[in-house]
């Protein structure tokens, strides 16, 4: 089970901390009193959670990344002052993640007896039955039982689990490749893309996700057909989208498999399983990379791969960053100017912080790195006052970064500061550099040409990480981008200088902008802020804009935005500023964003010239899915309720739609083999905030907790005969 | 029931609207939470008349309030009460001559209506009175933006 929001945000429990909230806890305390629940259903309710909630939240209740601790004073801190029903109640509609309220009923209340038990509590001869209201510290200490807090590996050293978690395969390379026709990838064909190929995640260095193909049109898109299908790996997260080059789709599996298939037909060419295996939890890789002869891929352990194009084989591989020390890394990479460059996240106080670092694309060796957070007596360093710099915590890369090649700059976004608000973090409004912020860094050096603060102060998880898009307006080169705010700003990309910004979705959360520096003003509540206190965020966690990017058409300077509308309320805890510690940060209740009938979706075109908005819709299940747009006029985009449909671009009207088996979920691509155009997409569970937050609001929309696969769609080949 | 002192009438009657959703919930409040209900509400100079439905409660309504808060979609303080009839699933209706700063803060989409039970007695459902707006339809594209709520906004973007 992900505890995935009110605890989500509690993960971030460094030992010292632990250790002095649990004695807060446990302070002059008498052994607590026996507990309403029995010791048999704290053992059924053991191996329950093996089953469901140990793959995200660790078989010793410890939590990981946004999972959060089950058991000792991150627990405590949340829930002990609320009651057992209520923990009861949470469990049973939110979890399993994705999956609330399919398990039965005395499961649940094993569980809760497990995990009270986890915290210290004793059982007793009352049964739990998801009634008792008895508070939570009354019964429990926080102190975690060693059998628990150590516990036993099962055989084979599977922790248990099984919700959410790629089930045990071998890993390594199970089919070498013997690819004949794979011509190597030049940093020309990376400038000036193919139409033919999807050479770089979002289609070309400017992030367009755009492709020139036309045979598939607004006139013919309505008979386009499945031509074949790839199931993928169970388990983990999945919002991939397929890398194509000479007719070969690379494919970056979930448990950091690598697939090259024959994009005409699917079939296997190479296969090597790089490992580890998937969780739930942080484990949806967003692309990989081709370049001259090598696929490029992150892995979630942070760990950066090289493999032959040809055979699939290793032919590097180097450390992203200190293994075991909790980093990830989920947001894929670019190649520019012969360097391989790549972000960091799950930054949560551990040292050092997160960082964008660059490799020599031929040997792996790490060519430089810049650090999005600013250290103390460093630039920038003052943005964050007093805070210690092991509590400077935050500044992820979620999504690989953008590139021109005329100025040799790639562009990030970079996640908020964490602890997420301010009254915790106790920065105040500073802009606590380089969080939410645009980097402009020299891609062979990785110097700092200039960044541009999007949100300073931000305090709602509303960070401004998403795609960086490069778009020229006559002479003028701007950099486009949208946060969860739902601000689409546009910036002079040569010089960083703030140019103008336009709202998408409603929010409540800033009552103004300085529309000559961009500079936004806040709330005044949200200015008062005190710590353990409600306040509203429109939108909420879950962004008005998130990672599923946009598309750019140039033909009718038009970029088209999957958009979410929700608010939450937010309450953020008191966080003591040990140096080594980064406490729990808050907690979150949900509502629909007013105005919006209770539609969740919305997908909105804007010309990208004049901030003008051009059309917009809306529909009750979130947009989970980039935006693909093409020459044809069409634009494609996928739901959280199944549905993949294609509009016209410059109307947005429906013109074709799919039910596929369960969330369309990742980035859809378009490509041509022996003439013929494919628009590929993938199903995946999993996805963060834009899938937790619909699956805890849209309980009438069902879907499998299964499914991650591509599919691939043509025209019928009579109709692309007569094309061709 | 009604409160305080007239503001100065406006010259137009002014509609509006909002359905009523779950209030801000976690997965403990859920269950108790649930519910569905339409609001209409009509403005001539500063009276205000309000009727609405809601269905499908967890539990009985023991009351519905205006509140006003902070900004849309920011709670506050229950301002007024509306009259309720029915259980689980019901009406609700008043008629107010409001203040000049509740019609300040209903033009601005502060004022919301909540509706309590028994399950649920710090609220049940709400939502925000807002500007009647035409909505073509789910999937149905329309010009320009649409409505985005955004009223005490852009009076204070500040201009180039």
């Amino acid at each position: 089970m992900i505890m995935r929001k009110r605890l989500r945000h509690l993960a971030w429990i460094a030992m010292g901390a632990t250790a002095a909230l649990a004695a807060f806890w446990s302070a002059g305390r008498a052994q607590p009193a026996a507990a309403p629940f029995t010791n048999a259903q704290a053992q059924a309710g053991r191996t329950a959670y093996g089953a469901n909630c140990a793959s995200c939240h660790q078989a010793n209740l410890a939590g990981v990344g946004e999972q959060p601790p089950l058991a000792g004073a991150g627990f405590m801190s949340t829930w002990g002052r609320r009651t057992a029903k209520e923990f009861y109640n949470d469990i049973r509609a939110q979890m399993p993640y994705g999956r609330g309220g399919s398990l039965d009923a005395a499961t649940y209340q094993n569980i809760t007896a497990f995990i009270l038990m986890a915290n210290g509590a004793q059982a007793g001869t009352k049964a739990f039955d998801g009634t008792e209201t008895v508070r939570i510290s009354a019964i429990a200490n926080g102190q975690v039982p060693a059998d628990i807090a150590t516990p036993r590996r099962a055989a084979g050293g599977d922790e248990g689990g099984a919700a959410g978690r790629a089930p045990a395969m071998t890993l390594g390379q199970t089919l070498v490749g013997n690819i004949k026709a794979y011509s190597p990838v030049s940093d020309a064909m990376l400038v000036h893309p193919d139409p033919k190929d999807w050479l770089i995640y979002r289609g070309n260095y400017q992030a367009w996700s755009h492709s020139g193909l036309k045979q598939v049109n607004e006139s013919n898109v309505d008979q386009l057909q499945l031509k074949w299908s790839w199931a993928m790996n169970e388990g983990g997260e999945n919002a991939t989208g397929p890398t194509i080059h000479d007719g070969i789709m690379f494919l970056a599996n979930t448990s950091n498999t690598v697939q090259a298939l024959d994009a005409r037909t699917g079939e296997l060419l190479w296969e090597n399983r790089l490992g580890p295996l998937a969780t739930r939890a942080y484990s949806a890789l967003r692309s990989l990379a081709v370049y001259e002869d090598k696929v490029y891929i992150n892995a979630t352990d942070a760990r950066l791969y090289a493999l032959d194009a040809k055979t699939g084989k290793v032919v590097w591989k180097t450390d992203i960053a200190e293994p075991g020390k909790g980093f990830n890394e989920t947001g894929g990479l670019i190649v520019a100017h012969g360097k391989v460059i790549v972000g960091l996240t799950l930054c949560r106080g551990q040292m050092p912080h997160c960082y964008i670092s660059a490799y020599d694309a031929r040997t792996g060796k790490q060519a430089w790195k810049f650090t999005t957070i600013a250290a103390p007596g460093t630039p920038g360093g003052d943005t964050w006052g007093d805070v210690p710099d092991d509590m400077r915590a935050g500044g992820e890369t979620w999504i690989a970064g953008t590139y021109d090649p005329e100025l040799n700059i790639t562009y990030w976004g970079t996640a908020q500061s964490k602890p997420w608000m301010q009254a915790s973090r106790r920065s105040g409004t500073a802009s606590t550099l380089y969080a939410n912020t645009t980097l402009a860094l020299d891609a062979d050096s990785g110097k700092l040409k200039w960044y541009y603060s999007h949100a300073p102060g931000e305090t709602f998880d509303l960070d401004e990480v998403f795609e960086r898009v490069l778009i020229d307006h006559g002479a003028q080169k701007t950099l486009m981008t949208i946060g969860k705010a739902g601000i689409l700003w546009k910036l002079d990309r040569v010089t960083g200088k703030f140019l103008d910004a336009k709202q998408t979705v409603f929010q409540n959360v800033y009552s103004g902008i300085n529309k000559k520096t961009g500079q936004l003003i806040f709330r005044p509540d949200v200015l008062a802020q005190k710590t353990n206190t409600w306040i509203s965020s429109c939108p909420s966690a879950a962004g008005g804009h998130d990672w599923p990017p946009t598309s750019y058409d140039p033909a009718s300077d038009l970029m088209i935005i999957p958009l979410n509308q929700s608010c939450n309320m937010m309450l953020g805890h008191d966080v003591a500023q040990h140096t080594g510690v980064v406490q729990p940060e808050g907690e979150e209740r949900l509502f629909f964003a007013p105005g919006t009938d209770g539609n969740m979706g919305r997908l909105a075109a804007y010309r990208t010239g004049t901030m003008e908005p051009v059309w917009s819709f809306q529909q009750r299940s979130s947009f989970l899915t980039g935006v693909l747009s093409t020459d044809g006029n069409v634009a494609f985009v996928g739901d959280y309720d199944r549905t993949f449909r294609a509009v016209q671009t410059t109307t947005g009207k429906t013109l074709w739609t799919v039910r596929l088996p369960t969330v369309v979920q990742g980035n859809p691509v378009a490509y041509e083999a022996d003439g013929k155009q494919y628009i590929a997409i993938t199903t995946g569970l999993g996805g963060g905030s834009p899938f937790s937050k619909p699956s805890s609001m849209l309980g009438e929309l069902h879907h499998p907790d299964h499914g991650h696969a591509v599919y691939v769609f043509a025209l019928p080949d009579k109709l692309t005969g007569k094309l061709n | 029931m009604c409160a305080g002192i007239a503001g100065s009438a406006a010259a137009v009657e002014q509609k509006f609207a909002t359905r009523l959703t779950a209030v801000a919930y976690d997965g403990a409040m859920r269950a108790n939470v649930q519910g569905d209900g339409q609001v209409f509400a009509t403005l001539d100079g500063n009276k205000l008349t309000v009727s609405g439905r809601f269905m499908a409660l967890p539990s009985s309504a023991t009351s519905a309030k205006l509140h006003s808060g902070g900004g849309i979609g920011v709670p506050g303080g229950s301002i007024l009460d509306l009259q309720i009839d029915g259980q689980t699933d019901g009406a609700l209706s008043g008629s107010f001559s409001l203040s000049s700063k509740q019609l300040t803060a209903l033009r601005q989409g502060h004022v919301y209506v909540q509706v309590n039970s028994q399950k649920a007695p710090e609220g049940n459902l709400w939502g925000w009175l807002l500007p009647e707006h035409p909505f073509p339809g789910v999937d149905v594209p329309e010009k320009g933006q649409g409505f985005l709520p955004q009223l005490d906004v852009p009076g204070n973007w500040i201009e180039k």
